[in-house]
């Protein structure tokens, strides 16, 4: 991973048209600010992770192992 | 039965719930967005197991716990704007079981072992049924928490 050391009011740019502002840093986090084209999904990553795990989770019931192991419950 | 409607499943059939059982999901949850509405199961030879079955899609059924039951020391993190969501008191972290209700998603794996999320538990306003999927923004609990001996518990 690529470490930058940036301070308030600074940005990176990724690629040609991305540019990523620290706006502030206090002992709450940093503020950024980004600017990106408009069809660039920008998302936190804990939300990516959670979509991930729940489309797991939506399919845990499908599996065949746990349909069989809900059968010997049901029974 | 009197007051109660029928909701179409795809692992247990047709079944019949009461209105006030459904959690309410305003803004879905991830990945599932329009899925608002999702009615608890319990079966005692499944306890401390949940069923969460959407009611408008019969083929999706979560598999949940109670976050108590996977992790016993769990400290809630449900941000402001999250407990506004909810009408709960913003200043402060709700009480479990009285105030909330929390769940945790599972997710089996091959080898039937299987992962709770716990960064992101399933909240539920116990007095309106609202609930929503709060994220936390910390980093203090794995989202693949691992939950052991799962087939045991659930068998």
């Amino acid at each position: 991973m690529l470490v930058l050391r940036r301070r308030a009011g600074e940005s990176v740019l990724i690629g040609d048209d991305i540019e990523i502002e620290i706006l502030a840093i206090s002992s709450q986090g940093a503020k950024i600010g980004i600017r990106a084209p408009r069809e660039t999904v920008i998302l936190r990553k804990e939300l990516k992770l959670t979509q991930q795990q729940n489309e797991a989770a939506g399919q845990t019931l499908a599996k065949k192992d746990f349909e069989r192991a809900l059968e010997k419950l049901r029974a | 039965m009197r007051g109660m409607a029928q909701v179409e499943t795809h692992y247990f059939g047709t079944m019949a719930y009461r209105e006030d059982s459904v959690f309410d999901f305003p803004d879905g949850l991830p990945a599932f967005v329009h899925e608002k509405r999702f009615i608890p199961i319990e079966s005692p030879q499944h306890s401390p197991l949940l069923f969460l079955q959407s009611m408008t899609r019969p083929s999706l059924c979560f598999l949940a716990l109670p976050i108590q039951v996977v992790a016993p020391e769990y400290r809630l993190g449900i941000c402001r704007e999250d407990l506004v969501a909810l009408d709960l008191a913003a200043d402060r972290q709700p009480e479990l079981a009285t105030e909330v209700a929390v769940l945790v998603l599972l997710s089996v794996h091959d080898g039937l072992s299987a992962t709770a999320n716990l960064m992101a538990p399933i909240v539920v306003n116990l007095k309106t049924r609202r609930a929503l999927q709060a994220i936390r923004q910390d980093s203090v609990y794995s989202h693949q928490h691992p939950v052991p001996r799962f087939m045991e518990q659930a068998c």
